[in-house]
């Protein structure tokens, strides 16, 4: 019997720290991008425009800007910024669920590492929304299956031009403004 | 990336509580604040005052004020009226630079024979000098030099100005043979844009030492544009901040391009032509007859540069790195980081193309030319992470009439080294790729004539009427070669030692990047590093035998305890 | 099993304290050092190299320690090899431990290890021991080779290639340690020796009981 019960408690801890050790990896992907960093941001930028159900494109980041300000080297990275209305009002209508803001707007993230690739970081929108209930989990499912068509590159296609928000976008880590509104 | 995430979010939590901690005994124990002192002194750094180097101090070193020398209170006409009146005092300058590459465009090269030189090389950007003279003399030393028959004994012909100009207003334009605008002109040609004539009483009288900007009008520009050939040089490096390059910052040491290519009688030192390799002749002294290179980063810091602070297990092995790896290699990280993209490659086997019979440029994602009618497809990129490679200082090129490889690549210029000859280091380098004309027949690179003296109409030149023919055949003609009229394109590479913008020593290469499976040196071969290299088979066995060893003793146990098990029920 | 047991006292203090660092600076030895050798990544590169280098310097120290001690007291004499009853050790192991038969060996304070163990632990500090020395000795100097004048002879790869055979070499040894530590009186009489210093052992058969 003993042993039957430590074989359980056993089970959960090795599940726990195998769940533990996946999350990270589960909340969050990471693809090679097949372009340099502007192009992948720009055809990116594009695809959010095209996409419709309410798109629009909220600021474009650049930490490793603050970075150099601050003295310091670091690897290109540029943070696109996206909301959609469409999905954020009823979350934001829902007193249960309105700390969700924090994960506004949607996020891309496009960067260079040291093997000199350039990389694609999303987050697992649909997964993630699973843990936060019906509505959250659909809405976020919704957001996943957009963020999809984020991402098709289309190497036929020429490259876009770069979209760089008006209102000081560019500044050290500065934020949004240009896009509609979220 | 699970791993890091979990670290992360822990360290997150530590530092999280941490700062709290450090926060509340501020507030608690602290009456005068100490972190509102932090970035004060922060924002103080900003504009410091003038460091030792600085433009004002140096110019407070100098004994003469030229404003107040009469041979340079004369209206000048021309630039070598100005280099006339330098003359008069200075007057072994001219000599002196006529020796000089600056001047000749010339080399021989010691180790092989082989006659370099802008005049000789051939690269793979806008290809080569002959038949473009009028344009490429932009950047030569000296006035007048429009095509093969210049007069290389005229002292007059010298320009000083390009490189002792303080004002930033002194501008050589592509196409009057090294003058600058002497009038208002339209360039470049049919653009509209005005460019301003020079005022080269005002430029004569502000003369000075040279600077980050006087050696950067050329060599920031090379290629034909801002960072497009060297990809560790570039405009950024006028002002540049600490972050992008340590010694040249501009609110630091503020290093010129002199401070390290230590300049005697006009002959510069420093040159890729004869690249140094591995310095171990140790720090230069003041006093000492040192005829070795002097801008290396062994001249000043020598060749045990890693100093205490840290591990000093690690200060030693980092010592140790020095004698196979070159300081750059862990200490540029990335080139091209002050946000100029640099060009990674440039396909003339597309060039010529019209829309509506007109010439036009695409443009990139960044904003940069993807392709031009007069030069063809171009790729752009910004802090590149280098490629890796031994290299002893000896190099080859391929020159007019040397035979280029049609089914391969061709290497414009080969950089020999390797882990045995003893006399190799492991340089980062930009590898440039082209794709450029050859003659089918003499299998040997072509070098088109593309811009004309300007104002000219010149139907052989490229970039006028975009046919490869015309344009191959005046400029076979103009360097002395055979050219049969078939030809076709080859891909090239050329390689630059990478040796500008050292980054911040925190910034340096962790151990990581190399020691391991895929790092930055896997491509490099004849050393063994720990964690990148090993024998896959004796992996295999060792980790094979210590399997089988497990599994020896889990079978022999479970054997134990199911017998045990049977002999007790 | 077998109720017909007693306890001597085979383990002094210092033995104990020497095996106990010695295992744990083995295995950290072994954690870092297959971190340098590239097979994953957990402390980082330059950390691991650091502790490995320190965990070295300390497995040194212990060990001049370690031969002082059996020098002074005579205890090296534990090392001498045997062949005497090998024979009976490995059918022990292939048979007798199945049947709950008698250990053919009975440790004594004069001869604490079975011919077997003499044997395994002569190997490891004959021949693992001294192969991971030197050659550890010279990876970790590695820069001095050219002021020793042994550049010539040596190369890294072989080095670091006889430094990775023992160090698998002291990875199978270990994982067949652990597990013969359980093939004593009881499966856990070895490891409480080791502990405590007192030996469960099998009563002498034919004489009287030992105490």
């Amino acid at each position: 019997m003993l042993k039957i019960a430590a074989g359980f408690v056993a089970g959960i801890a090795v599940t726990g720290a195998a769940a533990w050790t996946m999350a990270g990896g589960l909340m969050f992907n990471e693809r090679v991008s097949p372009f340099g960093v502007e192009e992948t941001v720009a055809r990116i930028q594009h695809n959010i425009q095209a996409t419709g159900n309410g798109w629009t494109l909220s600021g474009l980041r650049n930490p490793a800007r603050a970075v150099q300000t601050d003295g310091g080297n670091t690897l290109p990275v540029l943070m696109v910024e996206a909301c959609s209305t469409t999905y954020s009002k009823p979350i934001l209508n829902d007193d249960s669920v309105r700390y969700l803001s924090i994960l506004m707007p949607c996020k891309i993230s496009v960067y260079k590492k040291n093997d000199g690739k350039v990389y694609i970081g999303t987050m697992n929108a649909g997964l993630m929304g699973k843990m936060f209930g019906p509505l959250v989990g659909d809405v976020m499912g919704k957001v996943a299956e957009d963020q999809q068509k984020f991402l098709v590159m289309d190497p036929t296609k020429p490259a876009p031009p770069l979209i760089v928000p008006k209102a000081g976008g560019e500044g050290a880590g500065g934020g949004g403004g240009g896009g509609g509104g979220c | 990336m699970r791993e890091k995430h979990t670290r992360g979010a822990l360290l997150g939590l530590l530092a999280g509580a941490l700062a709290l901690t450090v926060h509340l005994s501020w507030s608690a124990n602290d009456p005068a604040p100490a972190p509102a002192a932090a970035p004060a002194k922060a924002a103080e750094g900003g504009k410091a005052a003038p460091q030792p180097g600085s433009v004002q101090l140096r110019a407070a070193r100098t004994t003469a004020d030229h404003s107040k020398f009469k041979e340079l209170q004369q209206d000048f006409k021309s630039g070598p009226e100005v280099t006339k009146a330098c003359l008069s005092c200075h007057t072994e300058a001219a000599k002196q630079v006529h020796k000089t590459k600056h001047w000749t465009w010339e080399f021989l090269n010691p180790d092989n024979g082989q006659k370099l030189g802008k005049k000789h090389v051939i690269n793979n950007f806008c290809t080569a000098v002959p038949s473009n003279y009028a344009f490429c003399t932009a950047c030569h030393v000296g006035y007048g030099w429009k095509d093969a028959n210049y007069d290389f004994k005229s002292e007059t012909n010298v320009d000083c100005l390009v490189c002792h100009d303080t004002t930033g207003d002194y501008k050589k334009l592509p196409g009057l043979a090294g003058h600058p605008a002497y009038k208002q002109m339209e360039f470049p040609p049919k653009s509209g844009r005005q460019v301003p004539a020079v005022d080269l009483q005002e430029v004569a009288q502000k003369v000075g030492a040279t600077s980050r900007a006087t050696c950067g009008a050329c060599h920031f520009l090379g290629g034909g544009g801002d960072a497009v050939k060297h990809g560790d040089l570039d405009t950024s490096l006028k002002n540049p901040k600490r972050y992008l390059d340590v010694h040249m910052d501009a609110n630091g040491l503020n290093f010129s391009c002199g401070t390290c290519h230590a300049t005697k009688g006009h002959n510069i030192p420093g040159s890729r032509y004869t690249p140094t390799g591995k310095d171990d002749g140790g720090t230069h002294m003041r006093g000492k007859v040192d005829e070795s290179n002097p801008a290396t980063c062994q001249s000043c810091h020598g060749g045990k540069p890693h100093k205490g602070k840290q591990n000093g297990m690690i200060t030693d092995k980092l010592n140790e790195h020095t004698e196979k790896i070159a300081c750059q290699t862990c200490h540029i990280p990335q080139y091209a980081r002050g946000n100029k993209p640099t060009k990674m490659s440039w396909d003339w086997s597309t060039a010529g193309k019209l829309k509506d019979g007109k010439p036009f440029t695409v443009k990139d994602s960044a904003g940069h030319e993807s392709y031009a009618t007069i030069k063809g497809n171009f790729t752009y990129e910004s802090d590149v992470v280098p490629d890796y490679m031994w290299l002893n200082g000896k190099v080859k090129y391929t020159l007019l009439g040397d035979p280029v490889n049609p089914n391969g690549v061709t290497e414009i210029n080969h950089y020999y080294g390797s882990a045995e000859d003893g006399k190799s280091r492991i340089w980062p380098v930009k590898i440039f790729r082209g794709k450029q004309p050859y003659d089918l027949e003499t299998k040997s690179l072509l070098v088109p004539h593309t811009a004309a003296e300007y104002g000219v109409k010149d139907d052989a030149a490229f970039w006028q009427n975009f046919k490869w023919d015309a344009a191959l055949k005046a400029g076979a003609e103009a360097a002395g070669q055979p050219f049969g009229g078939k030809f076709d394109f080859v891909k090239t590479e050329m390689t630059w030692p990478i040796t500008h913008m050292v980054a911040p020593k925190e910034d340096a290469l962790t151990c990581t990047q190399c020691h391991s499976r895929s790092g930055r040196l896997q491509k490099v071969e004849g050393i063994y590093m720990p964690g990148r290299d090993g024998k896959p088979w004796l992996d295999w066995i060792g980790w094979l035998a210590a399997l089988g060893t497990l599994a020896g003793v889990i079978f022999h146990g479970g054997l134990r305890i199911y017998l045990a098990n049977r002999k007790a029920g | 099993m077998s109720g017909n047991s007693t306890k001597i006292y085979v383990f002094k203090v210092f033995e104990r304290i020497w095996h106990w660092s010695q295992a744990a600076l083995i295995i950290f030895l072994l954690l870092t050092g297959f971190e340098i050798h590239g097979a994953y990544a957990n402390f980082g590169f330059k950390t691991a190299v650091i502790y490995h280098t320190t965990a070295a310097w300390t497995l040194v120290g212990l060990w001049v320690f370690a031969i002082f001690w059996h020098l002074t007291t005579g205890e090296w004499r534990q090392y001498i090899p045997t062949l005497q009853k090998v024979d009976a050790m490995i059918k022990y192991y292939l048979t007798g431990i199945f049947t709950n038969a008698p250990h053919p060996f009975r440790a004594t304070r004069l001869r604490k290890h079975n011919p077997l163990q003499r044997l395994a632990y002569l190997a490891v500090m004959l021949a693992i021991g001294p192969l991971i020395w030197f050659t550890g000795w010279f990876y970790l100097f590695y820069g001095s080779w050219a002021d020793w004048g042994m550049d010539k002879y040596l190369s890294l790869e072989w080095v670091a290639f006889f430094h990775t055979v023992a160090a698998f070499m002291m990875l199978v040894f270990l994982i067949a340690h652990l597990y013969l530590t359980t093939a004593g009186h009881t499966p856990t009489s070895h490891i409480k020796a080791m502990i405590t210093g007192w030996e469960e052992v099998d009563a002498e058969e034919p004489a009287a009981p030992a105490k």
